[in-house]
Parts: structure tokens; sequence; C-alpha cells
């Protein structure tokens, strides 16, 4: 057989390299994840020479070579395709992650931030109460608890690249506190503070990176982009070095190199390239804001919160102190006020619609904490999930933003937005009331008339995965399940989810290779199976035998904690009526972790020419936010721990 | 809401796989809920444990309810679905 024209033909079938997403084999089956399933001509690809078989399963196309030839043929397909060995993990993610791109980017950055917001709320509300009680009684900034809370304020927004590289960490699946190193690498004391940069502090050039461009010691302070994209390259290197560096010099060689290549890496490379499109964004907003007729702030209004996505807004500092320098009339601040408040109120209808008690909990104070001039929370935390709430926010700050240019409204100092704002626009107080009240007005409507997605409206239970998990589930629920959940699993949240020990030993598969297809597309639940190498079934926990057939060969248990276990010996054994099958317990018993439930022969069940893969399925799957295999495949004991289930 | 009765055909009665094909069936139909009754014990149909534990074996009368949304669809296609598979 002639491999690479088997590949050749395959990869033409399924349209082309520009199709294929990823691919991976399994010992039977090349694996592959393609962008568009139209493109594909499945004709073209089971006439192929060598494929015995295609189909489609958790959103993968797989396609059935046979054992020793599929390896041959996959060399020769991702030589061709010009694609990366992955594992069959990587595939799985991509299947599941099959949503738009800057879909996923938007809701990675919501997963990093929702942790996170406690923290910036706490200072956030903090910060901006203090900027309004200074603004209203200037003696107290001199006071000595004044300044010891002014110091609490900001603590979580001067170190938030710290916070934001542990939680990005933590969602790319890296080492948290080499995360935190890199964090602490941007914004080392030993850097001048970007917010004094943008100010007007002096910078140094420390190098010019081989005569292209020169590294400033200019620190990340209020960045986010650079630091997520800084600590998504540390956790693909420090992964890529745990496979690759050999065992016994793992521990010291991984750290010291993934911190090394990252921290120069983004130093030099990530951090200035940033820098450089801040700078070009200040320049733009600069300009867009000459445009009159209310135009230009019409336009800044809207932009402005995409460019807090960006983390490039606090260089608007540095507008806002040379419009006060030159002739007093800070315009930019109604402005940023109207784009702030605008993204608070859409939040504000997100957490009143809502009937998820965990997105109201985090959307309302969220929504506080942006009317008083700090819109972290709700932008990333409720908004960018969501989509259409962040854009009713631009049309509302854009509006307001109008409002406020066309009556002239300006601000007489800077450093405070939203209702504290009041403060500082005393010469135009009708004015600025109108910009605040028509932004939150129209963004309020906005966002609560077609802001708000099924998903956020109806999720009661399945309150955690966010966007992925619940738009893709109609269509496709194995990709689904196994859908990494990176939001929110942290320890508090450990009652929430429950991992399920192997009642049966043997060896351990995904249940997509298991050699049926009803099994293998999860149509009864997901889970695992296991190629049993002992002919004995154990209740994997303490629990109640919910059904047990007269053929014996399957037996359902409920767990203590809800779970519901569907252990079915073998595929098509029901068709030999108990033969080689003893069942030791009945409907209703109650069973302690580790009792014998049903014994088998596997020699029978393989004489009477069946398969003895054994799925062990969660079969009520939809009351979980997710099922996933966490155990590699591989020969494993009875009672290993091999499927997690969380809410 | 609708109601049929059924007699099972299929010699093994409503086991694993047959379960699940009904579940799935059952969740098609949107804002629609299918409970199966045999005797004096009822499941939904889309609760695969509680439906194996019916323990519905051949020549057993189940009792169909569907009742909410397109209760007609529902009705006729799970009658079909029984039809072909049990």
């Amino acid at each position: 057989m002639d491999y690479r024209k088997c590949a050749s033909e395959i990869l033409a079938g399924i349209g082309g390299k520009e199709n294929l997403v990823s691919a991976a084999h399994c010992a039977t089956r090349l694996r592959l994840v393609i962008a568009d399933n139209s493109k594909m001509s499945k004709d073209t690809v089971e006439n192929t020479d060598g494929v015995k078989g295609v189909f489609e399963s958790a959103g993968q196309i797989q396609i059935i070579i046979g054992t020793g030839t599929v390896n041959k043929v996959y060399d020769e397909f991702i030589d061709l395709a010009g694609v990366q060995a992955m594992s069959k993990e990587d595939v799985k993610q991509a299947a599941a992650s099959k949503a738009p791109i800057w879909k996923r980017i938007l809701k990675t950055l919501g997963d990093i931030f929702v942790p996170i917001i406690p923290a910036i709320v706490a200072t956030g509300l903090l910060c901006g109460l203090l900027g309004g009680l200074s603004r209203a009684f200037p003696d107290i900034s001199e006071h000595y608890i004044y300044r010891l809370l002014d110091m609490f304020s900001n603590a979580a927004l001067t170190f938030l690249p710290i916070l934001i590289a542990v939680s990005a960490a933590k969602i790319f699946k890296g080492n948290v506190y080499l995360g935190a190193v890199i964090g602490m690498i941007m914004i080392h004391p030993n850097l001048i503070n970007a917010w004094s940069v943008a100010s007007g502090a002096e910078t140094t050039t420390l190098w010019s990176w081989f005569g292209l461009w020169n590294i400033q010691d200019t620190g990340y302070q209020g960045h986010v982009i650079p630091v997520v994209i800084a600590v998504w390259l540390m956790c693909k290197l420090e992964n890529w070095l745990h496979k690759h560096v050999p065992e016994m010099i793992d521990l010291f060689v991984t750290p010291l190199v993934t911190v090394l290549v990252t921290g120069f890496v983004t130093m030099t490379v990530i951090g200035p390239v940033f820098a450089q499109i801040e700078t070009w964004v200040l320049t733009g907003a600069q300009w867009l804001i000459t445009i009159p007729f209310g135009i230009g702030a019409f336009l800044m209004g809207a932009a402005y919160a995409p460019t807090v996505v960006a983390g490039v807004h606090h260089m608007y500092n540095a507008i806002e102190a040379s419009m006060i320098a030159n002739n007093g009339q800070n315009i930019w601040m109604p402005i940023a006020t109207a784009a702030n408040v605008a993204q608070g109120a859409a939040a504000l209808a997100v957490a009143l619609k809502t009937k998820d008690k965990k997105i109201k909990s985090m959307a309302l104070p969220a929504s506080l904490s942006a009317f008083l001039g700090i819109t972290e929370p709700a932008i990333f935390g409720v908004n960018v999930r969501f989509i259409r709430p962040f854009i009713a926010g631009m049309i509302g700050g854009a509006v307001g933003a109008a409002a406020g240019s066309i009556m002239n409204v300006y601000a007489t100092a800077y450093g405070v937005t939203g209702l504290f704002g009041f403060l500082i626009t005393m010469d135009c107080t009708a004015g600025y009331l109108i910009d605040v009240v028509l932004a939150a007005g129209v963004a309020f409507a906005v966002s609560w008339f077609m802001g708000i997605p099924g998903e956020a409206k109806n999720r009661s239970k399945k309150s955690e995965p966010a966007l992925a998990v619940a738009a893709a589930s109609a269509d496709n629920n194995a990709a689904v399940s196994e859908a990494p959940i990176s939001c929110e699993v942290s320890e508090k949240d450990e009652d929430k989810k429950f991992v399920i020990a192997s009642p049966v030993k043997g060896k351990l598969i995904a249940l997509n290779d298991v050699p049926d297809e009803t099994f293998a597309q999860g149509i009864l639940g997901q889970g695992a199976a296991v190629i049993p190498s002992e002919g004995k079934v154990v209740a994997p926990a303490d629990g109640e035998i919910s059904s047990i057939f007269d053929t014996k060969h399957a037996v359902g248990i409920t767990l203590e904690n809800g779970v519901e276990i569907l252990v079915h010996v073998g595929i098509n054994t029901v068709e030999m009526n108990g033969e080689g099958f003893e069942a030791f317990v009945k409907e209703g018993d109650k069973v302690k972790k580790g009792q014998k439930l049903v014994e088998f022969s596997i020699d029978k069940i393989k004489e009477a020419g069946y398969k003895t893969e054994t799925p062990i399925i969660i079969t009520n799957t939809d009351d979980y936010a997710s099922v996933e295999k966490i155990a590699d495949d591989g020969d494993i004991d009875a009672l290993v721990d091999i499927i997690k289930v969380s809410k | 809401m609708k109601q049929f009765e059924y007699t099972i055909k299929d010699p093994i009665g409503i086991h694993a796989r047959p379960a699940g094909l009904l579940g799935k069936k059952a969740k098609e139909f949107e804002g629609c809920t299918v409970t199966i009754e045999k005797g004096d014990k009822s499941a939904a149909a889309t609760k695969l444990m509680a439906l194996m534990g019916l323990g519905v074996k051949c020549g057993d009368t189940i009792t169909i309810k569907v009742e909410g949304g397109d209760e007609d669809a529902a009705a006729a296609a799970i009658e079909a679905f029984l039809n072909e598979n049990l």
C-alpha cells in the first residue's frame, strides 16, 4: 500500500490542508478536525485505497485505516499537510472548541478575568470612593488613614499583571507560580511604572534590540493582553519542555528555561510590540476626538471599551494631562465616563435579567464598580463573555459621548470618571448628567432588549462552563463534555466535582474508541470504557442499584452524590441472555464501594463473538456541566479514578 | 397532553441501548415532557437510569404520556420509534 498516496487522497478529500484544523491517530483511526465539514467529500475519502471506513463523531472525522498502517499514513499525512503532530487530547480540545477563534479568545479572556474580579471590585470600589472623597474634601488626602486606604485601593490594579498571570497560568494549564514570576517580571520595581510614564516620567533605553527597536525600561502596569500572551507562551513552552526534557533534570531545567525564554521574549518582543500599538492607538484617539460636531466623540465613545479590552487605556491619562495643561478643559473625561457607565449599565441589564444566580451575583457589583469608573469587572467578567452586552455598552458610550461633546462638557481635572466625575465637572453639571444618563440609558435599553443571549438567561443549573459549552451543546454532546472546564475550578468548588472510580480492571480507553456508534457518540451519556482483564464489576462508590437486567450484562448504580452510572459489559452482550454472567445484587440493593456486583466470563463473551469493551457511562450527563475522562489510556486496576464529573 | 399505550414486542425489552435511543428521541422535542409508565411506576424518557429501572420486558404494556411543546409530532415520532425498535 502506498501510504503517501493514501494520505494525499485523504487530504484532498477533506478539502485540502487549508481546511484541516488538527490531526491525530489512535490504534486504527486517523482522527481529524476540519474547519468546514461541507468542504469534505466523504465519498472521495471512503474510496481512497486503504481507507476502510469514515464517520463523524464528537466533532472529529474518524477515518478507519487499520492497525500498523494508520501510523504510517498519519506520518505522511502530517508531512503533506504541514501540521504539527497532536495528541488525541489536543484533537478533542480542538473539536470541542470549534467556535470561531475570536469567540474563543474573548471567552478565554473572560475565563481569566472572572476569578480575579473580587480583587478588582474590592480595590476598584475603594479607589473610586477615595477618588471621589478627595475631590469633595481635598484636605483628607493628607490624612494618614487616607494614605493607608489609598495604598489598599491601588494594590490590585498596581499588581494586576501578577493576578492576571496567575489566573492565565491556571487556564492555560501551566505552573501558576511560574506564571506569577512572569507577571512580576513585567512590573518589577526596577522598571519605571507605566502609569508614571504615561504622565510624563522619563524612561531610558536599555537596549537596541538587534538594531530593530529600542527596549525601554517601562513596566507593564495596567496591562492585560501582553500578560495573557506572555503566560500563554510560557505554558506552551513549559508543557513542551516537560514532555521533552529527561525526567532526571526536568525539575530544574524546565522552570529555568521556561522563565528565561518567556521573560526574555516578553520584555524584548511582546512588550515592545504592544507599546508600539499603544502609541498608535493614542495618536489615533487624539486625532479622532478633534472631529467636530460630536462625531469624533461618538466614535471614541464606541471605541473606548475595546481599547480597555486591549489594555491600552491607561495611556489616556497622557491625553487628559495635556488637555488640562493646554486650556484647563478636559473633554476626554466625559467620553471615558460615557463609555464606562455604558458598560456598567449594560452589565446591570444582564444582572437584572439573567436567572442564573452566579452571573447575577457577579454582574451586580461589576456594574456598580463601572459606574464608579472601574470597568474591567463589567467588561471582562460579564459583557465580553456574552458579547452583545459589550456592543450595547459601545452604543451607549457613543451616544453619551456625542451628547457630552455637543454640549461642550469638560472636566477641570482628571483621574476619576463615572459618578465621581460630577466632582470635577462643576462648571457643567447638567451637561455631564445628560452625558451619563444618556450613555447608561441607551446601553441599558439595548442590552436589555437584545443583549442577553439565551444561555445567560436560561442556564440555571449549568452555570459555569460559559459560552463554548452552552453554544455547542445542541449539536455536539460528545465534544462538549470533553471541553476542559476552565473557569472556576478552584479548591472551594471541590464539592461540585465528583471523581468516579473504575468499576472494572483492564485497559482504559476513551468512550469514542468503543466499537459501537451508540456508545461512542455518547447517546447514552458520556464516560469512558475499559477492555476488562478481569471478569468482575464492582461498585465504584457507595450507592444503590437502580437497574440490573435479567441478562445481567449491564448494571445501573445511583451513587450517593447523585451521579448515575451504567456499566455495560461488552457490546451487544444482551444477546447472550445472561449466559456467562452472574449477578450478586438486585435492584434497590445498597452497595458499598468495591462491593462485587457482577461476575462475567471474558472468554465466553469472546467465544460468543462479542466485543468485551465495557462502556462506563454517566447516564445523567445532562445534569452536569461536564463529564471528562481524566486518566490516560492504558492498563488500570479497579477503583482507579477515571472520570471527573463537574456541576 | 397526548397519551397512548404500547406493548413491547422486542424479546429483550427496554435495555440500555433502546433506552438511550428513546431518550435521545424524546430530547429532540424541546419543551416536551415524555413520561413512560409501567404499572404504578413511571419515568421521564430522558432519564436513562429511571427508564431502565422500570424493567420493561417483552409483552409488557407501557403508557406513554407526552406533554407540552409540539405534542402531536413528538407522540407520533415516539410511536414510530417504538414500532421500529421495540
